[in-house]
């Protein structure tokens, strides 16, 4: 799609992806990708593997600076401020856009440690007040039940469902604006998947969310829109349960009945 | 307080952290850098002090300095040939000993060595390889010397006394100490590095390879002829040139037993010395700035020989790992 | 089938694998003569007296109190300099630099220093310390173990630093984090056991050497804890006191060989249990 899908004005933008280009040393990537991400609402980043999905979402927290040879073309905008911009202070932004990856990282710290570390590291609060902190944002990612006595073990010593939902709890505690969340579930037993994606339904009243999934059902589930890529390019972009019942494109058709994946 | 509301002073807040700490993040990447600098600037230094401090002996023997035998203090006349040859000839006898026996030992480790006995076996290889080269030296003079002097020797000479170019190799008398017994020890010294080097590079063999080979028949030794070692050869090769490079520059062990004696004799069962052996014996006692001036030109040999021996293995070494990268 | 064929070559394979259990059983043999003739003769040795009383002059009764602290004193020294030095450096080709050139040509330097001969470190520290400043010192010694240390920690630093999975950097980065907090806070806390194993070795390695004391820190027959001095240790009081024709000197020389293999062995395999046991986490 070479034009910016027709935008909802009853909605507003969090983030606006304008003519994104991007290469892997001299290869595209990429191939000018249009699309909106509207606040407080949930799209999801579908298609077969080596789409650009993930590269897209990598694109917004600027996490591909990390390396040498990857580099961004075109705008970004978070709340109108373009992001690719070379004077954007990349922690800040990371601070606002925040990620949850596909493998549960939790740190070589204690559970509470984990949490605290990244409030420390913006706010100098007193301890009763980090404990208040470490609290709430384990709520948030519906942990605090089954941790609270055990805030002083190491996070490794958690299950894989209960370490992502640390790592989810860890990126709401420096409170976010936007959370990107890449395949959060596919390492994870299907009711851990399950508690995540009600986590994902709560965390909407506060954050604007993007998710890359393989699955296309979890996309149903969770998605208010969807984004279907394919080969670098944005094929369709719409509301989801417009995605999946009546695509516009023959590809998307085929891709979400399964005629290829 | 509206989410919006909170969200601008949280990013303000934010803003403000992260840039008290922008300095201090550029202050560790410059250590960091500075630091790897320094490693460079080290290996300068030594080079360029070298240089300096051998001036005076080299601008006064010139190359003669490589060629001449004589050691004298006294006429302050000096050449580094005995010191040279000592030095390559103890090495090669270690490496003529240790390189087998320590392919020997990575055989048995990788092929033969039942699966329980791998680690302890292992372990205490690698134990012999941290032992201080000190402890070497003073065993090869107090246990192993007069050992060689009653019974190795003695065999050595009578077995090749009539051999016609043999004889003047091992020719007598039999002092224990020498080039021979400093080669013996050096081996010793060298054995476990080679073996646990070739172990490890053995083990990088991966087993289809050799399942192949043993679906066909081959027995256990024409594996490791036809597979494993061809497979490794450039990896066993550079880590017998890094062991070679340690028996180069290694003094303890050597000047035990070396006996000092600035000749050139044709049998290795004479004293003899080493480049390291020279320096550490003599360096204290050096009277006059051409006495000194010779040691470190000596030194300044035994970099240059020891620095090119370990850079060609470094590049064997780095040329294995990106064979097997690829 | 030839029958001769397949004979022959069965015995090639005895004969070979033969050697390689006599090879084994050479190295092996070696390893406990040489660790059962320390022992024997130096534990006849081992007394009070060797950890309370200085070296004697020759003829007369004492301890090796002196050398033994110059080395706990030069060596801790050695490493409390080298070892941030090494961290610093490893943490760089590992982390910031790790596939720029300089990177590689550190690594490559940084493996020659690691293997070079320490008796021309000796002789470095001597042109650029003891010459100038006129007399032998324990810090002259000091810094030539720390010219020793520095590559064993900058290799270890770096192998542990590359073992540390990208996906726990990117995660601390995508908290805001900035580059030296993703480095020391998470990167360094997760290769903690493996580092402190790399300074166990680089102690390990450096406590046994002799030749880059020889004309650095000298020789002191007393105790004095004066850095600008010459300080005693015990590789140079074991070298000195093992070439002379005096027997209880000898027998101290022995006592000392033992006290410095059994730290080295000690060392060497408390490294060996804590990166073996830390790994399985």
């Amino acid at each position: 799609m070479n034009e910016m899908p027709a935008l909802k004005p009853d909605l507003r933008e969090k983030i606006t992806v304008r003519v994104l280009k991007f290469f892997y040393g001299e290869s595209l990537a990429l191939k000018s990708i249009n699309l909106p991400l509207y606040r407080n609402k949930v799209t999801a980043f579908i298609g077969p593997s080596g789409c650009g999905k993930s590269t897209l979402l990598r694109v917004l927290n600027r996490m591909y600076e990390l390396y040498p040879n990857q580099r961004a073309e075109g705008q970004v905008l978070l709340d109108g401020n373009n992001i690719l911009d070379t004077d954007q202070d990349l922690n800040l932004l990371r601070s606002r856009v925040g990620m949850v990856f596909q493998k549960p990282t939790p740190f070589p710290m204690t559970i509470y440690d984990n949490i605290a570390f990244g409030i420390k590291l913006y706010e100098n609060i007193p301890k009763s007040e980090m404990d208040g902190r470490v609290e709430k944002a384990l709520r948030g990612s519906a942990l605090w039940e089954e941790v609270k006595d055990k805030l002083g073990a190491s996070g490794l010593s958690l299950s894989g469902g209960q370490q992502q939902r640390l790592c989810i709890a860890r990126t709401v505690a420096i409170r976010p604006e936007v959370i990107l969340l890449d395949e959060p579930c596919s390492a994870l037993d299907p009711i851990s998947t399950a508690k995540i994606e009600e986590l994902i339904d709560e965390l909407t009243e506060d954050y604007t969310i993007a998710i890359v999934t393989h699955s296309m059902q979890q996309a149903a589930r969770v998605s208010a829109f969807t984004a279907f890529m394919y080969l670098g390019e944005l094929i369709e972009f719409d509301e989801t349960s417009k995605v999946f019942t009546a695509p516009r494109e023959k590809r998307t058709q085929d891709y979400v009945t399964g005629r290829f994946g | 307080m509206s989410r919006s509301e909170g969200v601008e002073t949280s990013s303000r807040q934010k803003a403000k952290a992260l840039a008290g700490l922008r300095f201090g993040d550029a202050i560790f990447r410059g250590l960091t850098q500075t630091a790897a600098v320094s490693v460079l600037l080290v290996l300068s230094g030594v080079i360029v002090s070298l240089v300096i401090g051998s001036l005076p002996a080299l601008r006064m023997f010139g190359f003669g300095f490589l060629t001449s035998e004589v050691w004298n203090p006294v006429t302050e006349k000096f050449g580094a040939l005995a010191a040279i040859l000592g030095t390559v000839t103890t090495s090669l006898i270690a490496m003529v000993i240790a390189v087998p026996v320590g392919l020997g030992v990575a055989i048995f480790l990788t092929e033969l060595c039942p699966q329980w006995l791998r680690r302890p076996i292992g372990i205490a290889i690698e134990l012999l390889a941290g032992i201080p080269s000190i402890i070497y030296g003073i065993w090869g003079l107090f246990v192993f010397a007069p050992f060689v002097q009653s019974s190795i020797e003695p065999g050595l000479i009578a077995i090749f006394g009539h051999v016609p170019v043999f004889s003047s190799i091992f020719a007598g008398p039999p002092y224990g100490i020498g080039t021979l017994t400093a080669g013996f020890v050096l081996a010793i010294m060298v054995l476990p590095f080679v073996a646990s080097v070739s172990r490890d590079v053995f083990d990088t063999v991966p087993p289809v390879l050799k399942e192949s080979a043993y679906g066909m028949g081959c027995t256990k030794w024409e594996v490791v002829r036809r597979v494993v070692v061809p497979y490794t050869r450039v990896g066993v090769i550079g880590g017998a040139m890094l062991g070679l490079g340690r028996a180069l520059g290694e003094t303890m062990a050597v000047t035990f037993v070396i006996g000092n004696a600035h000749k050139i004799s044709a049998s290795i069962l004479a004293p003899g010395t080493t480049i390291s052996a020279t320096i550490a014996n003599e360096f204290t006692e050096a009277v006059g700035d051409l006495y000194t001036s010779s040691l470190i030109a000596l030194g300044l040999i035994l970099f240059v020989i020891t620095f090119l021996v370990l850079a060609a293995a470094r590049l064997m070494l780095m040329r294995l790992e990106r064979q097997k990268g690829a | 089938m030839s029958e001769a064929l397949y004979a022959s070559r069965r015995r090639s394979n005895v004969i070979v694998m033969g050697l390689c259990y006599a090879a084994t059983a050479f190295g092996l043999g070696f390893l406990a003569l040489i660790l059962g003739t320390l022992f024997w003769r130096g534990l006849v040795g081992l007394n009070l007296a060797v950890f309370t009383q200085m070296t004697p002059p020759p003829g007369s009764s004492g301890g090796l109190l002196n050398a033994i602290m110059g080395s706990l004193l030069m060596t801790s020294l050695g490493v409390v300099i080298g070892t941030p030095l090494g961290m610093l450096a490893g943490t760089y080709m590992a982390e910031y630099g790790r596939h720029s050139r300089l990177a590689s040509i550190v690594r490559f330097i940084n493996d020659i220093l690691l293997s070079a001969p320490s008796i021309v470190i000796g002789l470095f520290v001597y042109e650029i310390m003891v010459a100038p400043m006129g007399h032998f010192s324990a810090i002259a010694g000091v810094v030539a173990l720390a010219i020793l240390v520095v590559p064993v920690v900058v290799r270890t630093t770096e192998d542990m630093l590359l073992l540390v999975p990208t996906s726990l950097r990117e995660a601390a980065a995508a908290l805001g984090m900035p580059r030296s907090h993703v480095i020391l806070r998470v990167a360094f806390k997760a290769a903690r056991a493996g580092l402190i194993t790399g300074v166990l070795l680089a102690i390990a390695r450096v406590s046994g050497e002799t030749a880059p004391l020889l004309f650095t820190s000298l020789n002191n027959q007393f105790w004095s804890s004066d850095l600008n001095a010459p300080m005693s240790s015990l590789p140079i009081v074991i070298f000195q006191f093992a070439l002379s024709p005096y027997a209880d000197w000898q027998q101290l020389a022995w006592t000392g060989a033992l006290l410095i293999t059994v730290t080295v062995l000690a060392l060497s395999i408390v490294a060996r249990w804590l990166g073996t046991s830390r790994t399985a986490t």
